[in-house]
Order: C-alpha cells, then structure tokens, then sequence
C-alpha cells in the first residue's frame, strides 16, 4: 500500500512537472524587436541591430535533439520573413515549425544550387548524399502550371538537401488535371516507385483517400502541407491525421477564417461580401470558409452562401480559366460587393479585370501574398481599396520534409501541426518589382538566387 | 399523287433546313427570360461586357470546328492547339510590345502546321478523324508542356496584348467584335462565294461534289488548316485576357465548340451547318454558364445542368426531329404503292 502511495505520489508530482513544462503561455513572438520567442520554455532573445535580426538560443534545452533537429538553431528574421510577426502555434508544432526555419537557413553554395535546380526539375533524381531514403513527392499541380507550386517544391527540394539520409527524391505533377485518376495513379506510381515517405497538396482531397491507405498499408506515410487535409475529419471518406496518416502541416483552418471574417467586419462594417475557394469542396477552402461564416458581422450579406455547411462556395478551382467567370457571376449578381475572401491572391488578381473601375470601397481578406496583385494594388494608390494578407505557406512544404524526417526517426509528432498565422495590411513595401517572379509570394523562403534560376527562362 | 395542298419540294427543304437552327435562337429567349426572372444581374450590361469576350472565344473555336464537321470530320484537337498558341504569345511575345504581331503569326503559322497534318492524315490518307485529332492533340499538349518549360511558368503576355484584349469598343473587347467579324464573314462566304459553296456541296454530298469536279480532299485538308487558324486566334487572345495563360488553358475547349456546333444545328454527318446560329449557340452556352453562377448554383449542380442543356440541344436541334419530319412529310406525299414497296424493302437506316 505504501508502494502504491509512493508511486501515485510521483506520478502526481510528474504530472505537475509535465504540465508546467507544457504550458509555453509566456511564449511570445518577436515583432520588429517588440517581444521574444521560447520555443520550449528557454529564452530566446531576438536584437535588431544595423536592420539585421540575429537570434541567440540561451541556456535552452533542444527538445529534439535526439532526433537531429534544432528548434532553437531558427533564426527568428526567417520565421517571420515566412510567417509574419505571429504568436507561436502549440509547442510540438512550433518546435517542428522553428527546426524546419533553422533548416531554411541554408548558405547554399552553386553545387548546392545545381543539384536542388536539377532535382526541382526531373521526376527523379540523386541527391548525392547517398542516402538511402526516397523522398517521393507529389503535387496535384506541378512545376509547370503554377508559380506557387513551383515555388513549394523547390522548397521541399532545399529542405531535403539538408538531410543527408535521403539519397533520392521522386517528384510528381498531376497539372490540376481534371481526372481525379491522374493524381491517385502519381500516388500510386511512388508507391511502386518503392518511396520511403510522400510530401505532397491533395488537391483532389478524398478521392485520395484509397490510395493513401494504400500507401500506408505499403509502410509509406503521407505528409500534405498547405493546409491539405485528405477531407476534413467530418467529410464523407474524410481520413484522420494522426491515425491514417502521421499529420497534416497547415494553419489551423478556423482560426484563419475567423481572421479574414475579422478583416471583413472592421474593413466593410456593414455591406455585401462574397467567398472565393479552390477545386469544389476541397477541404482547406471548406475550413476556413465554414468559420468566415459563422464569425461575419450581423451588417455584413454574405452574397454567396454556400448551400449546407459541407459544400464550398466560389469555387475557382485556383485555375485561371475558370476565375474570370467566377468573378462575372459574382459581381452581375451583387456589383456593389465591397469584401472578399480568398486564399489565393494570385486568382483575385487574375479576378481583378472584372471589376469596374476604378476599384474603390473594397476590402481583401487573402492567404498567400503574390506580389503581382500587391503591385497592382500599389500602383492604384486608392486609399478605399485595402488588402490583408497572412502568408504564402510555400515554406510549409519545408514544414512537412522536417516533419517526415521525425516520423521515419521514431519521434511523436502530432497529427496536425499548427502553423501559426497573423494577418497583415499590404502597403507598398509588399510590392517588390525586383522580385525574380511576379507571381511568387514574398513570404517564400526560397533565396532569390534560386527563384531567379528556377524562373529565369 | 402530289396535290397543290400539299408543301413544294423548295418550301419543304426551306422548312427543313431553317427548322434545324431554330432551338438555338429559343433558347437563347429562354435563357433570357430565365434571367430576367432569376438572376436579372446576368442581364446587365455590365455583365454582358464581361461576359461577351469569353463567348466570342468559344464561337470562334465553335466556327472552327463547325467547319470540320461540315465535312464530315471532327476536331478533338482544339485544347491542344488553343493551348500552345496562348504558349507561343507568352514565349514569343517575350514580355515586349513590339514582338506582338510576331507572336501573333507564329502562332497562326504553327497551328496551320498542326491543321495541315490533321488535314492530310484524315482528308489524304483516309485515317479516322476522331482518333487522329485526339492522337494530334495529345501530342501538340506534349509539345506546348515541354514549350512551356522553355520560358517561366506564369509569365505574361505582352501588356500592350493584354490591355488591347481588355478596352472597351462600343462598350465590349474588341476580342467580341472580332468574333462577330469573323462570323459575318463564314456567312458571306457561304452564301455569296463559289468557294462557299463548294464547300458546302463537299461536305453534304462528297461523292456527288467529286463527280462534279470539286477537289473534295483539298477542301478537307483545308476545314481542318482554317479550323487551327481560329483555334489558334482563340487562344491568343484568351492570353491576352488571362495575363498568364499555362498549360492547361486550352482544357476547356474540347466540348464546348462541338456542344455549340451541334446545339447550332449542324449535321454531324457534313453539309449543313449555319455560322450565325454557332455564334449564338456559343453566346447561349455562355450565357447559360454564367446565369448558373448569377443565380449562385453550386458547383455539382452547375454541370449537371450544363451536361442536361447540352444533351437536350442535341435532342432537338439534331438530325434525329429534322430527319423525322422529314421522312413524314415524304410518307405523305408518296403515292400509296411507292410507299408499301419502300415499308417492304427495308429501313431507312440512322439518321
């Protein structure tokens, strides 16, 4: 009995330990100097100094160490070039999401340059290393349709440069192909393929639900960033992160419509507005657009309400030629709507020919922060046109690289890795007119050397 | 015993043949009052202008594939062409204004190329039209993918381009007026040219066209030539109002053009096939996407429709109603005995 006693009395004492060790509520996030990061309970101080950030990790123990990752190694100017001045995500994400950065943060020499550009480039190719992991990777867009999912591979590609363990990386592109077959057979090719792990966007989301249980079965994990749920848990044929795959990497989706809800509220106050989403009912459209809804104002008409809570609305399918008829029907239906939100700011700018000009009284709520909307939006200097932007998320694709690793390293991730979002006003800085790619994202964490090779022609 | 009742032989080919581009032009009033009534927003100018530039695209790929089919044939390579033509003004245009118009007759110069093959492997060598244009196709998309990697992907087109394709001329792109041209000058050229209707004679009866000295071939090889060119105008300035044209911009051509040829009356088997209704048919398909949006359908329920609208455009501006009216009238007019003797010979066969 006393035994007993002893050993629930340092159970309880364990418990205790482990709760105030969990608990990273003094984490803070550094904004421009205001404020610090902990990753894991230490200090961690960030100081600008001649405009350069630096951080310094003191006295702080690296949680994940024993798998080869350091959380507190990130430079602090990176996390927020990628993500904004945010607050920190749950701990065991913002660790995955801190090593990750740290990885990011690469002094790439010119071999190193021509390997990830050859890499980007082939379906396959050896990283040298010698390795003997096969990173397979696959994309429902690919390199040749899409900046951004250009840009999103070849950051998968730097990140798995700097594992030395993966000696192979196979990539696929399904090319937004209409024939929901095209992507399961890609999945299914790197099943064949023999891949060890699958980074990858479902951007047909439950249709890929066989044969990612297919994969798994075959002892190949999935690991989708960007938000990419293989359905969200309550969808029909939905699969569950955590258990039938290892976790999905992206901003909690809620909580990002809940922002762009409140960037609508206080940029529209009271008028109409209208949703934009991706492929029909895909499940990172879905998730933010069910909780834009529940959070919009008692002012604010929401001209396009989706018919039940389990279908998306404004669906574009992020394909240039159906955007301009989303766009006409919206505005021959309600012209006088003054806010959108939209994950893609690419496809409003693609949008913005439908609009009457000039653009005036008109609120943004966006994702990703390609820089031709923003320089458009820069060169019409009209005080009653404002946008709001959270990031890219091509580094989350870094995210889900990172996150494979720890899995195939026998670490505990957790089913959704939570990375953390802030949304910002564009002003005229976010236009870089120097950038090697007008449609890339500002926030991406490939260096320019690369973007400009990868897209120089 | 033909009596003064009943209609003459041109009075009855007159109806027949009128008869068949009717629906389109119904449907268009359909469409309109459905507007008017459940989605008025689609009716406003504003809207119309918008809309009109993106119709005048699918007519003039719908004009292009309106010829194939008046010659019997069919064209499944029009995404391709559509495709690397959009291609071609990014990659030739380079970004610059003054390389517009080399961008634009590269484009032209190569779907010519491509319309030339079609050409001689259907109207030359006899090859099935279906599978030949699918297998060009597939292989001008190979062709326009590796293309495309030779230059950024998302890059524009040249914005002196791209704001032409967007200035208002009488209130509309002038990409719609050129549709409209173009159509005014399929109808002249079938109604008031030898060539015209040569053509046409080729298409409806070629056997007969070759006894009387038409080069049907060479007027085959020439469809599929003339089909590209268009294909290749769609796709330019579908660049040009999409700023960033990729490979996949071409994907939603392939039923469209044939869904407007065949709701604009046309005869699947060659002949007879009329511009104007194509154009209007491509306005009312359109015009019927767009109202499926205004009225704020969901996606699911947008191409069920669409798929419905097209099937039913089949059933009634098809061979099949026309083809049936006609036999009847025929029947009636056919003495008793002629008539017993034909019953016992046999069907008339499809169509």
């Amino acid at each position: 009995m006393r035994r007993i006693k002893i050993i629930a009395l340092i159970a309880v004492v364990a418990m205790v330990v482990a709760a105030c060790s969990g608990d990273s509520g003094d984490t803070t996030t550094t904004v421009g100097g205001e404020t610090t990061t902990t990753a894991d309970g230490g200090e961690t101080t960030t100081t600008e100094d001649m405009g350069e950030t630096t951080t310094t990790a003191a006295g702080e123990d690296n949680p994940l160490a024993e798998f080869g990752e350091d959380p507190t190694a990130a430079d602090l100017a990176l996390v927020e070039k990628a993500l904004g001045p945010v607050d920190p995500s749950d701990e065991a994400s913002w660790n995955i999401v801190l090593a990750s950065v740290a990885r990011a943060n690469q002094n790439l020499d010119d071999a190193t340059i021509a390997k990830a550009l050859e890499c980007w480039a082939a379906q396959e190719c050896d990283t040298g290393s010698g390795g003997a992991l096969v990173m397979g990777y696959a994309d429902g867009g690919g390199n040749d349709v899409n900046v951004w999912r250009s840009v999103s591979h070849m950051e998968a590609v730097l990140q798995a440069l700097t594992y030395p363990e993966i000696g192979t990386i196979v990539s696929t592109a399904a090319n937004f192909d209409q024939d929901t077959n095209v992507p399961i057979n890609d999945i299914r090719f790197l099943i064949n393929r023999g891949v060890d792990f699958i980074v990858g966007y479902p951007d047909t989301g439950t249709n890929l639900s066989g044969v990612i249980m297919d994969a798994a079965a075959a002892g190949i994990p999935y690991f989708p960033f960007s938000a990419g749920w293989v359905g969200l848990p309550d969808q029909d044929g939905a699969l569950i992160p955590g258990e039938d795959y290892p976790t999905v990497v992206g901003e909690d989706l809620c909580a990002l419509g809940e922002s762009f809800a409140e960037v609508l509220n206080v940029g529209v106050g009271s008028g109409k507005v209208a949703l934009l989403g991706g492929s029909a009912n895909n499940a990172l459209s879905l998730g933010w657009q069910r909780c834009t809804i529940d959070s919009l104002g008692a002012d604010i008409e929401l001209v396009n309400p989706p018919p039940d809570d389990d279908t998306t609305t404004g669906d574009t399918y992020w394909f240039a030629p159906l955007i301009p008829g989303v766009f006409q029907g919206l505005l021959a239906a309600d012209p006088d709507i003054r806010g959108w939100a939209y994950e893609y700011a690419d496809g409003m700018y693609i949008g913005l020919p439908e609009f009457d000009e000039p653009i005036q009284n008109v609120t943004m709520a966006l994702r990703t922060d390609e820089q031709n909307l923003f320089c458009d939006w820069a060169d019409r200097n009209e005080p009653t046109y404002n946008i709001w932007y959270s990031a890219g998320g091509n580094f989350q694709s870094r995210v889900a690289v990172t996150a494979a690793m720890l899995h195939n390293k026998g670490a505990d991730i957790p089913g959704e890795i939570v990375v953390p979002h802030v949304m910002r006003q564009v002003d005229a800085d976010d236009c870089d007119p120097n950038r090697p790619n007008a449609e890339a994202s500002g926030t991406s964490l490939v260096p320019d050397e690369v973007m400009t090779q990868m897209f120089g022609g | 015993m033909v009596t003064a009742s009943k209609p003459s032989s041109s009075a009855l080919t007159s109806l027949v043949v009128g008869s068949r581009y009717m629906p389109v032009y119904l449907a268009l009033i359909v469409l309109w009052v459905v507007s008017a009534v459940w989605a008025p927003g689609a009716l406003a100018s504003g809207t119309l202008a918008a809309v009109a530039p993106y119709a005048a695209l699918l007519g003039i790929t719908a004009l292009g594939q309106m010829l194939v089919i008046m010659t019997g044939g069919i064209d499944l390579s029009i995404p391709g062409t559509l495709t690397l033509a959009a291609l071609v003004m990014v990659g030739v245009g380079n970004q610059a204004d003054e390389r517009i118009s080399q961008a634009i007759l590269t484009a032209v110069a190569v779907a010519a190329v491509i319309g030339l093959v079609n050409g001689i492997l259907i109207g030359g060598l006899r090859l099935n039209a279906l599978i030949v244009t699918l297998a060009v196709g597939q292989l001008v998309i190979g062709v326009a993918s590796r293309y495309g990697r030779s230059f950024p992907v998302q890059r524009p087109v040249p914005t002196g381009w791209s704001s032409w394709t967007m200035t208002r001329v009488f209130g509309v792109s002038p990409v719609f007026w050129a549709g409209v041209a173009l159509t005014v000058l399929f109808i002249a050229t079938f109604r008031y040219t030898t060539l015209g209707r040569r053509f046409q004679v080729a298409g409806a009866n070629p056997t007969a066209a070759q006894v009387v000295g038409v080069r049907v071939r060479l007027h085959q090889v020439s469809a599929y030539m003339v089909a590209s060119i268009l294909y290749a105008l769609a796709g330019v300035a579908l660049a040009g109002l999409l700023r960033t044209p990729g490979i996949g911009v071409g994907a939603e051509y392939l039923l469209g053009p044939i869904a407007a040829v065949v709701i604009g009356g046309a005869a699947l088997t060659g002949g007879l096939a009329s511009p104007l209704s194509t154009f209007a048919a491509a306005l009312f398909l359109t015009g019927l996407n767009r109202t499926m949006l205004v009225m704020g359908l969901p996606t699911s329920l947008q191409t069920v429709v669409f798929g419905l609208v097209i099937i039913g455009g089949m059933l009634v501006s098809g061979d099949r109603i026309i083809k049936a009216v006609e036999r009847t009238l025929r029947e009636r007019r056919r003495p008793e005995g002629t008539r017993r003797q034909k019953n016992d010979n046999s069907d008339d066969g499809p169509g």
